[in-house]
């Protein structure tokens, strides 16, 4: 019964292996929203250092209550609909945002046993394909508020996001050529078999993953769709209480999810230095590398230009993104023959 | 090229940061040390003032209002003087139109209050803040006594 139920992956559809999977997503929403809490303190905090500040340090013990009160804060607060919005599309926009983004953490192996995650055979697939629907709630959400601000955002995010998605998957696949295959557990397993990380083959590709995922995510130096100097707060300017809390809840779920996808494709994964244990102890160090670089960048980088931003997807990385494939066939044809 | 390694320069300008002594001040614990010349809350000295309604008129935000009666020694003496703190936008005017300096500005700003009525102040509560603010900044009380005698000295010159 229990291996059922912790090994669902790989049974037969039964009722315990469905109370598997209902505890798998009930557990990984609750780690994901306790990740989520951390990672808004953690971006506070280090980026409060960087400036010469000290970040919040009032609430609870080195103010590690603050972001539980900020989250409490905005669910207690009123549900304000716009007068002239168009009703239903802004009350789902929101959910249209986050439930891919929370349905993308099914594909990401935190650990090699898959006690809660889905070890899908097209999980680099799934996971291009499911962001994708965000941004339609993000344009929905924009549109819906009847505000110049917001689908001003709104429209600036669909353009930035469709266009930086291609060399993101782009740069995938290279991974995903070195590998053979679409499975991203298979692909940390090929790292461990070949004892060499993605990220030295394909050091090309993991630069243009890392500016095409942090374009995607919206984060700065790319934050062109909430650009708070120009666009109030850009697609969500309308929004308040829980349904903000929503918008702001896929982001950061985005954000953990893509470091778990750079670690994974990337930087191995769940292995780590010397053959040691702990799975899941290398993966969230890696995975915090990324969302610390994430941070690093926004306390640096002033924000792009709105008219240089499609031209340096289109011209510049799409371009090395091909070329990194090119270079990615030559190494499985000469170096890494799996 | 160059614009690459200005990228780099930038991030290692970030990540030096992080290791250095913080300047934040543990506001509400620390307090800084406010110049002399802060403007922030008034303080009122009411013997001084000889109702001649020109605060009231140059305020941009209409937020003072006073009145005064004619005593037996023929000079107007003040009865009644509030500033609305909801609108007074501590710009210094009314201290710098000031013909006796009745009215300056101390270092006090904090006025959040529970309602609306509690940030309406009223002569005492000004003058006690005269008076709390030189406690303060270890000024003598009497200094107000003897700028009212002198100002008597130069009406009776007059």
């Amino acid at each position: 019964m229990w291996n059922n139920v912790l090994h669902w992956v790989d049974q037969p559809f039964t009722s315990a292996t469905y109370l598997g999977m209902l505890l798998g997503g009930v557990l990984t929403l609750a780690i994901t929203l306790g990740a989520v809490t951390y990672t808004i303190y953690g971006e506070r905090k280090i980026i409060g250092w960087m400036q010469g500040r000290v970040g919040p340090n009032r609430v609870g013990p080195f103010g590690l209550m603050q972001s539980i009160a900020d989250i409490l804060k905005l669910l207690i607060k009123e549900d304000i609909v716009p007068a002239k919005a168009d009703k239903a599309l802004f009350m789902i926009a929101p959910i249209i945002t986050y439930v891919p983004a929370f349905a993308v953490l099914a594909v990401i192996p935190y650990t090699f046993h898959h006690y809660f995650t889905a070890r899908l055979n097209i999980g680099v697939l799934y996971y291009i394909a499911l962001s994708s629907i965000s941004i339609i709630g993000i344009v929905l959400g924009g549109w819906a508020s009847n505000n110049k601000y917001a689908i001003i955002g709104g429209l600036r995010s669909a353009a930035q996001m469709i266009s930086y998605e291609i060399p993101l998957a782009l740069s995938m696949l290279g991974v995903v050529l070195l590998s053979g295959s679409l499975d991203i557990t298979r692909i940390i397993e090929v790292q461990q078999q070949n004892g060499l990380w993605n990220v030295f083959p394909q050091i090309l590709g993991f630069i243009v993953f890392l500016i095409a995922a942090t374009a995607e995510l919206a984060r700065a130096p790319f934050d062109l769709p909430e650009a708070e100097s120009e666009l109030v707060s850009g697609y969500f300017t309308e929004y308040s209480g829980f349904r903000f809390a929503f918008y702001m809840l896929s982001e950061y779920v985005y954000l953990i999810a893509m470091a778990g996808l750079a670690a994974a494709l990337f930087l191995g994964g769940w292995t780590g230095p010397f053959g040691l244990g702990w799975g899941w102890f290398w993966y969230a160090i890696k995975s915090f590398l990324f969302i610390f670089l994430m941070f690093w960048l926004r306390a640096t980088m002033p924000r792009a230009r709105v008219d240089q931003l499609m031209g340096f997807a289109w011209k510049y990385l799409i371009p090395l993104a091909i070329l990194n494939l090119l270079i990615s066939a030559v190494e499985k044809l000469y170096w890494l023959k799996g | 090229m160059s614009g690459v390694l200005g990228l780099l320069k930038g991030l290692g300008v970030t990540l030096g940061q992080l290791p250095k002594k913080k300047v934040t001040l543990m506001y509400p614990d620390v307090q800084p040390e406010w110049p002399d010349r802060y403007r922030g809350v008034h303080k009122l000295m009411p013997d001084l003032c000889i109702v001649c309604n020109q605060c009231a008129r140059i305020c941009p935000t209409s937020c003072i209002s006073l009145s005064g009666t004619r005593g037996e020694d023929r000079k107007l003496h003040l009865e009644t003087f509030d500033i609305n703190f909801e609108i007074c936008i501590l710009c210094d005017l009314c201290t710098e139109v000031c013909p006796t300096e009745a009215i300056q500005m101390t270092d006090t700003f904090e006025l959040a209050e529970y309602n609306r009525d509690a940030i309406y102040k009223d002569m005492n509560w000004l003058t006690e803040n005269g008076k709390q603010h030189a406690l303060r900044k270890g000024l003598s009380l009497e200094s107000t006594e003897e700028a009212v005698e002198q100002n008597n000295q130069l009406e009776g010159n007059a």
